[in-house]
């Protein structure tokens, strides 16, 4: 039976999305046709109503693992510091910081007189009780405070982080979950419901969920930013598939989705009843490749791989405008951008032929990649094994469910796999798990001693343009070595109807509600 | 009612090896909740401090037996990923599922049986055509890509149903029934057609018997022949049929649910094995096999009603 249902699932999924038209990209918004829905069935001046492409499994910031429950968390709980649409760091919860000059000690400033939605005070206590809570191992936030020896709280409006190292993402993690701060009291006092019933002290608070369907939040009628929120109520609704969202956003039963299918994304995008934003995030997505065993052990072998594969010609094709070709993980939106880095080989018949030849396998050789069972996946699968077999590299394709996918990344059961990041902001956190010996996140289990090295060094420097350029030197070695090939950057896609006024777009792409009121 | 019983109690059995089935079937898929839970973020000393908060370290046996023991005290345990009660997750979405299968299921009865009639009665005249051919489009058309086309016209070019957000039968039974429309529209074509056919053919194989000329013979009205003899001999192979196709619904309604956004119990189980949602997914299973039990049991006591000639308990015909 459920098998039965697995397939059934996978085949609507894929036929779903064969179902439209075509089109290529653009930036943002408006001019010629205008198609808006009439009557707008359930758009009101008082309830703001999301689309969101997945459920949001866990709405606790210490122990959320997906990044959709950012979404709704942006909106319920406010950060430490928080990421301006400028993308640089600004005060949130806490109002100033300093840095030691030896940046092992980060002293925070917090606001005062304000309240979780329950009512208790926040203040230096709270954020000692957080942090700590995201340092237990079950979090996964745990590994990015790793560096903190112990929290000092010398006052009421006052918190100290001792690092054992010098620690320079810091800053940037605390803009995120781990900087998300709930409500002491009614963790103690819901235990592991807390989960189902978050409390914090952002501009909205959680009413109810149903589970696979939607979750309401209410204004939160004592939010300390004066005029915020503007709606009375905030409803997520939950669409996993990208075609029936965009019909919700088309018939209004939605006014802001977190998502268009690449299809329709030139036609949504000349509509002037709807803006679209359509920027790189952080992430990047990619192939890795096994240098413990098969034939990826050769590294000439992924060499001859990775330079082969036109990525532009992905993005068109398959993509068709909701990313950029990439060559590095820092996309055009990270501080630690390096265009030159970032730009992909343009395939070279005579270097690849060599490279196989380099590898021992001048007529080209066979090889299975993993990928998830999603229907871009699967056709950029497609798109890249046409590529490889110009050159007599046979790849085969093997769909999973993402389960199994994670599943043989950590125990490297695969030769090849297209696993990308959801990206954050401190480039720190895009690269050094991935590529570090042992790192929890290096599925190649790539190791180099010199790349250990730097990015230990990055993390310890303070200036961001002396970090970009140890990761540059980091970026000369993973060309070289190629234990994964970077394939593209994936946009942060966001559309929404023109009545709706005072959306900012932020690097993270998250939709930010505070601010946001319909005309 | 004996017969009932023991058709009842024939379930425990099957409900056994269902769960041993489902529970063996969901640990031998690759990956488990922890990893799924933590996801890309996970360290190994966050997985191993998760799998022992979980119970996922004792041998698969106990982990079965502590299950077992639960549900036979009547509680399905806890959602591996929230910790929610199942049985509320359960019972958050098994109307829905519950009121479209039903939903389907009397459409397509309404359609089938006068175009079932029709058919056959009318065999191979302008009539028969119609339905054979509405019968045979209908059998084609994939029920996710008429929602889709339902969704385009009745809920983006025309603003007349809502394209999302379900509203509970004990809500607001009027926007209930609006939100149903359709979803029940998009699976009931198909259902309808396979039921349709069904009846036609049984039917045609009745109007031939002589039991039906010599009713004719003595006079009786037409109508009167086709409802009265003839119908009912036909019902018991399109009995048969509904209810697999009322079995299979219970389970089997996901695509729909994705279509139109409702929160059924199809999406559920689909959810819970994409998490690993151990718990969730055996609980679920549970409740589908006492569903389709008793939907058999069903159908056997309605073949008693239908044909008199069929006794339950005692040797039957």
């Amino acid at each position: 039976m459920k098998s039965k249902h697995l397939t059934a699932v996978l085949a609507t999924v894929v036929a779903l999305t064969t179902v439209t038209a075509c089109g290529t990209s653009g930036t943002t918004t408006n001019n010629s046709t205008s198609t808006a829905p009439s009557g707008g069935s359930g758009t009101s001046t008082t309830t703001l109503n999301i689309g969101l492409s997945a459920d949001p499994p866990k709405l606790d910031p210490s122990l959320s693992s997906a990044l959709v429950d950012r979404e709704v968390m942006i909106n319920i709980y406010d950060t430490l510091l928080q990421l301006g649409s400028d993308n640089q760091i600004k005060p949130d919860l806490a109002k100033s910081y300093t840095v030691s000059p030896d940046g092992k000690t980060y002293t925070f400033t917090l606001q005062q007189g304000v309240t979780f939605q329950d009512g208790t005070p926040f203040n230096a206590a709270a954020v000692k009780f957080n942090l700590e809570r995201d340092m237990e191992k079950i979090s996964p936030r745990h590994a990015a405070l790793a560096a903190v020896a112990s929290i000092d709280t010398p006052d009421d409006s006052t918190v100290v982080i001792n690092l054992k190292k010098p620690f320079s993402p810091l800053l940037s993690i605390l803009t995120g979950r781990t900087g998300m701060m709930v409500s002491p009291t009614a963790v103690q006092k819901e235990g592991k419901d807390f989960v189902n019933n978050p409390v914090g002290t952002g501009p909205f608070q959680f009413k109810e969920r149903v589970k696979g369907d939607h979750i309401t939040l209410v204004k939160n009628a004592h939010y300390w930013q004066s005029g915020e929120p503007k709606f009375d109520t905030l409803t997520y609704k939950i669409f996993t598939d990208p075609n029936v969202e965009y019909m919700n956003l088309q018939s209004g039963a939605v006014q802001i989705v977190d998502a268009v299918p690449a299809q329709q994304l030139q036609s949504l995008t000349q509509n002037s009843a709807y803006s679209v934003v359509n920027k790189p995030g952080f992430g990047y997505q990619g192939i890795w490749f096994n240098v413990k065993s098969g034939p990826f052990t050769n590294q000439y072998l992924r060499e001859a791989v990775d330079q082969a594969i036109n990525r532009q010609t992905v993005v068109d094709v398959v993509l068709k405008g909701e990313g950029t070709p990439g060559y590095s993980p820092f996309s055009a939106s990270s501080p630690a951008y390096n265009a030159s880095e970032d730009t992909p080989p343009t395939p070279d018949a005579t270097k690849i032929k060599q490279l196989l030849t380099q590898g021992g396998q001048p007529n080209g050789f066979s090889f299975t990649m993993q990928i998830a069972a999603s229907p871009v996946t699967a056709q950029m699968a497609q798109v890249i094994q046409s590529m490889l077999a110009q050159y007599g590299i046979k790849m085969e394709i093997q769909q999973l469910e993402f389960g199994t996918l994670l599943a043989n990344s950590e125990n490297g059961g695969f030769q090849a796999m297209q696993l990308g990041w959801s990206g954050r902001l401190d480039p720190d956190q895009n690269i050094y798990s991935f590529f570090y010996t042992g790192g929890p996140l290096n599925s190649a289990n790539f190791s180099n001693p010199q790349v250990d090295q730097l990015l230990d060094k990055a993390r310890t420097e303070t200036a961001m343009d002396q970090r970009a350029q140890t990761y540059s030197q980091v970026m000369d070695i993973l060309h070289q070595q190629a234990p994964y090939a970077f394939l593209y950057h994936q946009h942060n896609v966001i559309a929404y109807t023109n009545k709706l006024q005072g959306f900012e777009y932020v690097s993270d792409g998250l939709i930010r509600a505070g601010n946001l009121s319909m005309k | 009612m004996a017969y009932v019983v023991k058709r009842l109690l024939i379930m425990l059995p099957v409900l056994f090896i269902v769960s041993v089935l489902v529970f063996s079937l969901i640990h031998l898929i690759p990956g488990d909740p922890a990893q799924v839970i933590l996801g890309q973020d996970a360290t190994p000393s966050g997985l191993a401090a998760l799998r022992a908060q979980l119970g996922l370290n004792e041998p698969l046996v106990m982990q079965y037996l502590h299950w077992v023991g639960r549900v036979l005290q009547g509680n399905l345990g806890h959602s591996l990923v929230d910790g929610t009660p199942v049985l509320n997750l359960i019972l958050q979405r098994l109307p829905v599922t519950l009121e479209l299968a039903l939903g389907t299921f009397i459409v397509s009865l309404l359609v089938a049986f006068p175009l079932g009639i029709l058919a056959a009665v009318y065999r191979g005249k302008f009539g028969d055509t119609v339905a054979l051919f509405s019968s045979s489009l209908g059998l084609s058309v994939p029920p996710f890509w008429l929602g889709i086309i339902l969704l385009l016209a009745f809920t983006v070019k025309i603003h007349l149903f809502p394209s999302s957000g379900y509203v509970p039968i004990w809500q607001n039974l009027g926007q209930n029934v609006w939100t149903m429309i359709l979803p029940i529209a998009a699976t009931g074509v198909r259902e309808a057609a396979v039921l349709m056919r069904m009846l036609r053919s049984s039917l045609l194989d009745v109007l031939h018997q002589d039991y039906i000329r010599t009713a004719r013979a003595k006079g009786l009205v037409g109508w009167l022949v086709i409802v009265r003899h003839a119908l009912k001999n036909a019902l018991i192979p399109v009995i048969t049929t509904g209810g697999l196709q009322l079995a299979g619904l219970l389970g089997g309604l996901v695509i729909t649910e994705t279509v139109f956004s409702l929160p059924g119990f199809g999406s559920l189980l689909v959810q819970s094995i994409f998490s690993r949602d151990y718990t969730t997914i055996q609980g679920a299973a549970l409740v589908i096999a006492v569903l389709v039990v008793v939907v058999n049991v069903l159908v056997d006591l309605v073949y008693g009603l239908v044909d008199p000639r069929i006794h339950f308990g005692k040797e039957s015909a």
